[in-house]
C-alpha cells in the first residue's frame, strides 16, 4: 500500500509579513524563516505510524512550489518519507488551492496511492481546501479534520473520527483509496532520527516542472492584500514592563476586576 | 428565473446550528448587492419541522431534502444530493458556514459543480458591479480580497463575521420537502460521539487566563496559573496548540473545537489569535492580551494590548498585583 503525504512550506507564524510592491503577495527574502506547515507534520507522523503497524506500506511526500520548498520535501524525508517529489512552479506568488490540488491529482493519476494525507489547513493561506479538491478530482472519498484513523486489515476501508465543534467526533468509514486531512493533536510528530537525516541528505528529490503538467486554469483570483484596520485594535499599554504592569493593575481595579 | 443564493443549513440533533443564521445574514447582504434571491436548503432524515421553523424565522423559501442516508452529515451524500438538486435552480452562490461541516463540504462541492470556492469569508466587497470576498491570511495578519472567476461560487462564512438577525418576517417562506435521490456511496457516517465528560467549570469563571504556544514550555505554565490565582472565580484556558503539545488537557481548550466562553475578563498569554480560537472567546467582556509580536491578530479583538515577552512580564505583573492587594 502506498501513502502520499502532501506537505507545504510556510513562513514561520511569528515572522513579520509585509505586502510586496504588486500588492498581491507578501515579500519574502533570503532570511525569511521558512518551515514545514505544522499540520503536515502531524500528517507525516500518522503515515509513518501506519507504515509501522501494517505490512508492506510505503510513504512518499510531495510539495508544489518554488525552488525553496525542496528543503521542506527533504524535511519530510528526514522524518521518514522514502521518496520526495517536488513539483516546481515558476515565481513565488499565491497559488490557489484548486491549482495545487489539480497538480497533485495529476501526479497521482500516474502513480497509484491508496491513501493521500494532507494537513487540515495551511498556516499561511488558511484555505483548508487542497485535500478535499484532490479527492473530488480523483473521485475518491475524503474526510477532513481527522483525529483518529484505523485501516481495516484487508486494506479496503479506513475508519476515521473527525474532530467537530465542541470536541465532538464524527465517525465514518471510507473505502480506499481515500484522502484524509489530518488535524493537529492526532499524534506527537517525531524528531528525525540521525540515520534518517543522513539517508535523506543523500537521497534525490524527484523534481517535475509544473509547466510540463497540464493544469487547469485557476478558479479564483487574488485581487489585493491589505493590513487589518488599525481602528479594530485595542489600546496598547505603553512604557516599561513595570509601568505597563502598574497601568494594567489600575485598569482592572477601575473595572472592579480586582 | 431570478438568480439565486443557496444557503446550506447545518443542524445537529434536529436543531439548526446558530451559525446558519449568520449565513442567512451574509446571504441577505449579498442579495442586496446582486439582487439574487436567497433560498435555504436543509438535508436530513427528518427535517420537516426544521424547514418550517427556518421559513418562519427568516421568511425565506426553504427546500428540504429528506432521506435515510442523510441522517448524519456525510460529504459524499451531501455532494451527490446537492449536485442533483442545485442543477435545477442553478444558483449563482452557494453558501454555508466555515464549520467542520462547511469546510469539509465546500471545496469538493465546488469542484463537482465547476464553481469557484472561497473559504472563511469575513466580508463582501462590491465594486463596478463586481463582487469579491474578504478573508484572513497569515494568522489574521493580512486580509486578502478574492474574486471568483467562474459563474458559480461556493462560499464558506467565518462564524462570528456576520450577526444572526431577528428578522421578524411578515410572511413565512414557502416550504418544499423532496425525497433524496438514491445513491451508493464510498463513505458512510456511522455516528457522532459526544465530547468527553467535562470536569472543568469554565462557564462559572469570571476570569479566564489562557495559555498559548507562546508560553514556550510546560514549566512556564506556573506563570499563567499564578496569574489566575490573583482573581476570585478564575480558571485556566488554553489554545489548541497548548493542548496538542500535552501541556494542558483538552478540557481547557477554548475555541471552535473546544469550549465557548464569555467571562468578564479574558487574559490571553502568548496566543496568536487564530479565527478558530477567537470564535470561542470573542464574547468576553474585557480581553487583555500579552504577546511579543506587535502584529499578532489577537490584538484585533483585545481591549488592552501588551507587547511584551510574557516570561519576563508576567512576574512583574504578579508583583504589581501583590503590591496593590497589599496596600488596599
Ligand atoms: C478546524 C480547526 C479547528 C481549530 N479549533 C481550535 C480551537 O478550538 N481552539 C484553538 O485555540 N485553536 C484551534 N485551532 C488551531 C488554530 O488554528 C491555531 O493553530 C491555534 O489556535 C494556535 O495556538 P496559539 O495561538 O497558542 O499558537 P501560535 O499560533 O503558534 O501562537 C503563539 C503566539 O505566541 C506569541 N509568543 C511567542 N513567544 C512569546 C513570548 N515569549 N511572550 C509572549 N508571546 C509570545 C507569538 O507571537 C504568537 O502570536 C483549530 C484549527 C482548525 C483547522
Amino acid at each position: 500500500m502506498k501513502i502520499l503525504i502532501c506537505v507545504k512550506q510556510v513562513i514561520d507564524s511569528q515572522a513579520p509579513v509585509t505586502i510586496d510592491e504588486s500588492g498581491k503577495w507578501v515579500k519574502y527574502g533570503d532570511s525569511s524563516p521558512f518551515r514545514m506547515n505544522r499540520y503536515d507534520e502531524f500528517a507525516i507522523e500518522e503515515a509513518l505510524r501506519i507504515k509501522e503497524t501494517l505490512n508492506d506500506v510505503s510513504v512518499d511526500a510531495i510539495s508544489v512550489g518554488p525552488p525553496r520548498v525542496s528543503s521542506t520535501v527533504r524535511k519530510a524525508m528526514e522524518m521518514g518519507a522514502e521518496k520526495g517529489i517536488h513539483i516546481l512552479t515558476e515565481g513565488d506568488f499565491f497559488i490557489t488551492p484548486f491549482e495545487v490540488a489539480s497538480t497533485i491529482a495529476s501526479y497521482v493519476q500516474t502513480n497509484n496511492y491508496a491513501l493521500i494525507l494532507t494537513g487540515a489547513m495551511s498556516e499561511d493561506d488558511m484555505n483548508s481546501q487542497v485535500g478535499q479538491v484532490i479527492a473530488e478530482i480523483l473521485n475518491r472519498p475524503c474526510a477532513t479534520l481527522v483525529m483518529h484513523q484505523e485501516i481495516r486489515e484487508d486494506k479496503k476501508e479506513v475508519y476515521v473520527e473527525r474532530e467537530i465543534e465542541g470536541g465532538k467526533r464524527e465517525c465514518l468509514n471510507l473505502q480506499l483509496p481515500a484522502v484524509l486531512t489530518i488535524q493537529s493533536g492526532i499524534n506527537i510528530p517525531r524528531y528525525p532520527s540521525l540515520s534518517n537525516v543522513l539517508r535523506a541528505r543523500k537521497a534525490q528529490i524527484l523534481t517535475i516542472e509544473a509547466t510540463a503538467m497540464n493544469i487547469p486554469a485557476k478558479r479564483e483570483h487574488l485581487v489585493a492584500l491589505s493590513y487589518p484596520e488599525v481602528s479594530s485594535r485595542g489600546t496598547f499599554i505603553e512604557g516599561s514592563q513595570r509601568e505597563k504592569a502598574k497601568e494594567l493593575v489600575s485598569i482592572l481595579h477601575e473595572k472592579s476586576l480586582i | 428565473m431570478k438568480k439565486q443564493i443557496a444557503i446550506i443549513a447545518e443542524h445537529h440533533k434536529e436543531s439548526v446550528v446558530s451559525a446558519t443564521f449568520e449565513a442567512v445574514s451574509f446571504a441577505l447582504e449579498l442579495s442586496n448587492l446582486t439582487e439574487a434571491k436567497p433560498v435555504i436548503i436543509v438535508l436530513g432524515k427528518s427535517i420537516k419541522e426544521m424547514a418550517e421553523n427556518l421559513s418562519k424565522k427568516t421568511g425565506l423559501d426553504v427546500v428540504g431534502i429528506e432521506g435515510g442516508p442523510l441522517e448524519f452529515y456525510n460529504a459524499e451524500q451531501y455532494k451527490f444530493t446537492l449536485k442533483y438538486y442545485l442543477e435545477s435552480i442553478d444558483p449563482e452562490y452557494i453558501c454555508m458556514t466555515h464549520t467542520a461541516m462547511g469546510l469539509d463540504l465546500a471545496p469538493g462541492l465546488a469542484t463537482r459543480l465547476d464553481a469557484s470556492c472561497i473559504t472563511a469569508v469575513e466580508g463582501i466587497k462590491s465594486q463596478d458591479g463586481k463582487i469579491s470576498f474578504l478573508r484572513s491570511m497569515f494568522g489574521g495578519k493580512l486580509r486578502a480580497e478574492i474574486m471568483p472567476k467562474l459563474k458559480k461560487s461556493v462560499i464558506t462564512i467565518l462564524p462570528g463575521a456576520w450577526k444572526a438577525q431577528e428578522l421578524d418576517p411578515m410572511e413565512n417562506g414557502h416550504v418544499d420537502i423532496k425525497a433524496a435521490p438514491s445513491s451508493i456511496s464510498t463513505s458512510r457516517t456511522i455516528t457522532v460521539k459526544e465530547a468527553e465528560e467535562e470536569t472543568l467549570n469554565l462557564d462559572d469563571a469570571e476570569v479566564i487566563v489562557a495559555a498559548g504556544r507562546g508560553i514556550g514550555n510546560e514549566e512556564n505554565l506556573h506563570l499563567v496559573k499564578d496569574l489566575a490565582k490573583i482573581f476570585n472565580k478564575s480558571a485556566i484556558g488554553a489554545s489548541k496548540a497548548v493542548c496538542d503539545l500535552g501541556w494542558l488537557g483538552y478540557k481547557h481548550q477554548i475555541g471552535m473545537t473546544g469550549r465557548t466562553v464569555s467571562p468578564r475578563l479574558y487574559i490571553a498569554c502568548g496566543i496568536s489569535g487564530s479565527s478558530q480560537h477567537i470564535s470561542g472567546m470573542k464574547d468576553s467582556q474585557i480581553v487583555v492580551s500579552i504577546n511579543i509580536d506587535p502584529n499578532a491578530a489577537i490584538f484585533n479583538v483585545s481591549h488592552y494590548c501588551i507587547v511584551e515577552d510574557l516570561a519576563t512580564f508576567i512576574p512583574v505583573l504578579l508583583e504589581e498585583f501583590r503590591n496593590f492587594v497589599g496596600t488596599t
